[in-house]
């Protein structure tokens, strides 16, 4: 190859890179335009709202609230106390024990009074067969608890086997370890409800990170922001993707993905499409992704909605080994249900759906780390071959991060001017900081888990088709 | 005489006030309690003579504050559960479980205070 | 300087696209210092909001009991009732306290009921914070006015009636919302009279809280909801069935009846679940007759009604569908044959080589 042809070479890909940036961070300029807006207007919308009628009727439709467990033994009687004091009458909560080897099922007997009760399930989707069977208290106080002890089979088919058991019209999916604010329900429950020309078929809520919340009788008591680097940077990403993201995205009904930590979805519709897969390790993207298609293929106005009140909370890792085998299982997950789907994809009789949030996701969250990586790569090689040209590398590299804290900083807006909750004084400061420190502390894991995930889900076949045991989101 | 004790939970904190002054007018000692956890912590601790406790309350419901004075702590003071609409059927739970009255709310604390004296006297 | 002067000439002999990244470079920046400095502003200011909203409340809700039970015997105000009242005008004035009086009292006004309601809504008049709701009637943003109707509402201020009203026709799905509400809330079955008219879709959440309003009132004089059942709104139609069911409607089961071939499945299904609780033993045969034209939600829907209402001239009925490809349906009719024939469902439950589930009837005999 003679040098020109190579040049050639390099400028297109420079040209690339560029527009791909370029894209990237106009994208991000409009979500946030379009995020403000849709905040604005929910706050106006809430202002007004009365929840009282909701939760305290009996004529507000029926919720269960899934929570599968796997060895928490540590929280779970704990854990269990804080869902059953939901604010909403008409619900009940089934505990779905996913074949746990510790003794999660003698605590839950003990602390609540269980005993088996004769039960038949209408297996709608095939699950793991049950273990011990199914349990009720005998103390009225805890009539609303129903504990179920399975064979293990992986979150999904845990949820599968919720889903059968359910009565009602409405079940929240949630992880056990999660604190519940206790008016979630009446809140989450509202959007289903309240639209008469469309059918919502999910709703997702926002995860909040616990660690270093004060947390006493299963009730938040102090929002604390935690000492730990990973940890906060968590927070800031976390504020920024569901303050600015999901945000925008649920006003263009283009939510791909509902937090599996915290979602409610219309039981018929989950049920009619078979269920959580439980062949896939990203279950809850993957679940909401089918129902779309579903809805798009009956030809139905339908909607995913997104609440962004503080009301699910959840500790976050705090160590870098657990952090990156999370990322890695996300990115997987993402291959997998993006690979799933693909005819979707740039497919007009998918509507908006096909040709925007797909390809978005595709372009901007699939392939992000890839194109990143590929950047890096190519930049070294300039370096090698002092092909670059400093002035130019420094200026966009300057501008790509002071355009990133910028952006981190109008997560931070978002966060003061509507829920506001890291009240103390000197946190702001700190917050403020990070955006800066962001970009290092946190990032460059994200990149090395999502190549990673890349890697196991194309050559570690081992890890790909392993038996995908569901492990306690931390063990703090 | 001692002034007799009554343990209030409830977790609206305005009507907890009004009705605290309210029985301390009448000559009883109040003892309160924002959820269900705080009052079985106070009622183990004081052995009140009455306790008032709304049905709703987070982490631990007003049901399950009943089935413990009962069937735990084996005890039969007196127990009255407020209660809000359409939680008839919590009611009759609580009833079942051994409360001994309850007042719908809205109710007007003048005939709180004469159910409380019906079941101190 | 000297480092300074340099950096100046290079960034003038740098080619425009470089120029220009920097200055965006510098421009976001400065926005960064700014929005910075403003961050510390708004947290500081709102931690000082928070800290005093959370002293004006404990202190004024002291001051709220203090004026509840200073009342004279025979009902007046009394002096220092007035002295109460003058102290609450002031902080009235200013918004953010209001804020925290009217929540406040609304607390305590969902609670309590009788003479310290009416106690409650003369402060509420006397502190002129009623002079202040409708102003915010007059409001040109839809949610001012929705929050002022809301709170007219929740205070039981029939005095707002004539300029309520007209709201019920407001461009705003919220706005009209917050006014059938207010009417309901004022004037029980009257106030639903908007239903004879109403071309939108009345939301599932709407109807949830008009039920829960009429629920409240002790005086359960219902009025004729036929009307309401014909209606060409498909939701209004569903919110009627929802009245019968709660309130016993037995004299509209002819009306019912009719339903039953409703082009709305939904309504139809709902139909069925209403007769049963109103022993609607008059559609039985009907829908006995015309069963296997019934979609699978009307079927269950109507093995759900004999489950309560069957009589052992049914049987036949039931076991012609003891085995129906429906989970449910099966489920239900085992049920009812072990209720009404004891012996005959021993024997299917012995019987090696029934066709049906195994697993359900194992259920059902050991239940």
């Amino acid at each position: 190859m003679d040098t020109s042809t190579v040049k050639i070479i390099l400028q297109i890909l420079h040209y690339l890179f560029f527009g791909y940036a370029f894209a990237a961070i106009t994208s991000y300029i409009i979500l946030s335009v379009i995020s403000g807006k849709e905040t604005v207007e929910y706050l106006k919308k809430n202002s007004f709202v009365n929840y009282k009628d909701i939760l305290s009727s009996t004529m507000s439709p029926s919720i269960t609230i899934i929570a599968p467990a796997y060895n928490e033994s540590l929280n779970v009687v704990e854990n269990v106390r804080s869902l059953l004091s939901n604010h909403y009458v008409n619900y009940n909560v089934i505990i779905i024990n996913d074949g746990s080897t510790d003794n999660s099922l003698e605590k839950l007997i003990e602390a609540y009074d269980l005993e088996t009760v004769d039960f038949i399930i209408n297996e709608k989707i095939k699950t793991q067969p049950l273990r011990a069977g199914v349990f009720k208290s005998k103390n009225p106080a805890f009539e609303k608890l129903m504990v179920v002890d399975k064979k293990n089979g992986g979150k999904a088919d845990a949820l599968n086997m919720g889903l059968n058991i359910s009565k009602s019209k409405y079940v929240a999916c949630i992880d056990v370890d999660c604190l519940l604010l206790e008016n979630a329900l009446q809140k989450m429950i509202k959007p289903f409800l309240e639209e008469t020309n469309v059918k919502v078929i999910a709703t997702g809520g926002v995860i909040r990170i616990a660690n270093s919340c004060i947390i006493r009788g299963g009730k938040l008591i102090d929002v604390n922001l935690p000492k730990a680097l990973l940890v906060q940077s968590q927070i800031l990403e976390y504020l920024r993707a569901f303050l600015l993201g999901r945000m925008a995205w649920s006003r263009l009904n283009g939510l791909l993905v509902i937090s599996g930590a915290f979602g409610i979805f219309d039981k018929e519709i989950a049920i009619a499409v078979g269920g959580y897969d439980t062949k896939t390790v990203g279950e809850d993207m993957e679940i909401i992704v089918r129902m779309r298609r579903y809805m798009e293929e009956k030809n139905e106005k339908y909607k995913v909605s997104y609440i962004p009140d503080p009301l699910c909370w959840t500790e976050a890792p705090d160590n870098y080994k657990i952090f990156i085998s999370q990322r890695n299982r996300w990115t997987r997950g993402t291959i997998e249900t993006l690979k799933k789907h693909r005819k979707i994809g740039f497919n007009r009789n998918y509507g908006s759906f096909g040709m925007l949030s797909y390809p978005y996701w595709l372009i901007f969250e699939r392939l992000a780390p890839i194109i990143e990586a590929v950047g890096i790569i190519y930049f070294a090689i300039l370096v090698i071959l002092k092909e670059v040209r400093w002035e130019y590398a420094l200026s966009f590299l300057m501008l790509a991060y002071i355009f990133s804290v910028l952006f981190s900083i109008i997560a931070l807006y978002s966060e003061e001017l509507t829920f506001h909750q890291y009240k103390k004084k000197g946190t702001g400061y700190k917050l403020v900081l990070l955006t800066a420190l962001e970009p290092f502390v946190l990032h460059p894991f994200i990149l090395y888990a999502a190549i990673k995930g890349n890697y196991d889900y194309y050559f570690n076949k081992k890890k790909k088709w392993g038996v995908m045991q569901r492990k306690g989101l931390t063990s703090s | 005489m001692t002034k007799k004790k009554i343990v209030l939970a409830e977790d609206n904190s305005t009507l907890s006030l009004l009705l605290k002054f309210r029985l301390e007018k009448e000559g009883y000692e109040l003892l309160m309690a924002e959820d269900g956890r705080k009052a079985l912590d106070l009622i183990e601790k004081e052995t009140p003579d009455l306790i008032l406790t709304d049905i709703m309350m987070p982490f631990v419901s007003g049901l399950e504050v009943i089935s413990h004075i009962r069937l735990k702590l084996d005890s039969d003071t007196p127990i009255i559960v407020f209660s809000s609409a359409g939680q008839e059927e919590m009611v009759i739970k609580a009833f079942n479980l051994g409360a001994n009255d309850f007042m719908g709310k809205p109710f007007s604390p003048n005939e709180l205070i004469i159910r409380v004296k019906r079941l101190l006297n | 300087m000297a480092a300074y002067q340099y950096l100046i000439d290079h960034f003038n002999e740098a080619p425009l696209l470089i120029q220009t990244a920097w200055a965006i470079s510098c421009t976001l920046l400065l926005a960064i210092v700014i929005l910075t400095l403003y961050l510390k502003l708004i947290r500081a200011a709102l931690r000082k909001k928070d800290i005093e909203t959370a002293k004006f409340r404990e202190d004024y809700e002291s001051t709220l009991i203090e004026y509840l039970y200073s009342d004279s015997e025979d009902g007046d105000i009394t002096d220092h009732q007035i002295a109460i009242i003058e102290k609450l005008k002031v902080s009235v004035h200013i918004k953010s306290k209001r804020k925290i009086i009217i929540s406040i009292l609304y607390n305590l006004m969902n609670e309590v009921s009788g003479e310290m309601s009416d106690s409650i809504k003369l402060l509420y008049f006397k502190t002129e914070l009623y002079n202040y709701a409708l102003k915010r009637l007059e409001n040109k943003n839809w949610y001012i006015i929705a929050k002022g109707i809301g709170e007219l509402t929740r205070f039981k201020i029939e005095e707002a009636h004539d300029l309520v009203k007209p709201f019920i026709k407001h461009p705003r799905l919220e706005v009209r919302k917050e006014t059938q509400l207010y009417m309901v809330n004022m004037f029980r079955f009257n106030g639903l009279s908007f239903l004879d008219e109403l071309k939108n879709p009345l939301s599932e959440w709407a109807q949830v809280q008009l039920l829960e309003t009429l629920q409240k009132f002790d005086d359960q004089q219902i009025c004729d909801i036929k009307p309401w059942l014909k209606s060409s709104n498909q939701t209004v139609v569903l919110f009627a069935l929802k009245l019968a069911k709660m309130y016993n409607q037995f004299e509209v089961k002819d009306t019912l009846i009719e339903l039953l071939s409703h082009p709305i499945k939904k309504i139809r299904v709902k139909v069925i679940e209403v007769l049963t609780s109103l022993y609607g033993i008059e559609a039985k045969e009907m829908l006995k007759a015309n069963f296997n034209e019934l979609s699978l939600e009307e079927q269950i829907s109507f093995f759900g009604l004999l489950e309560k209402l069957v009589v052992p001239s049914d049987e036949p009925f039931i076991e012609k569908h003891l085995f129906h490809k429906n989970f449910e349906i099966q489920l239900l009719a085992l049920k009812i044959l072990k209720s009404i024939n004891l012996d005959k469902f021993m024997g299917l439950s012995k019987s090696p080589k029934s066709r049906g589930n195994k697993k359900i009837l194992k259920f059902v005999t050991n239940t």
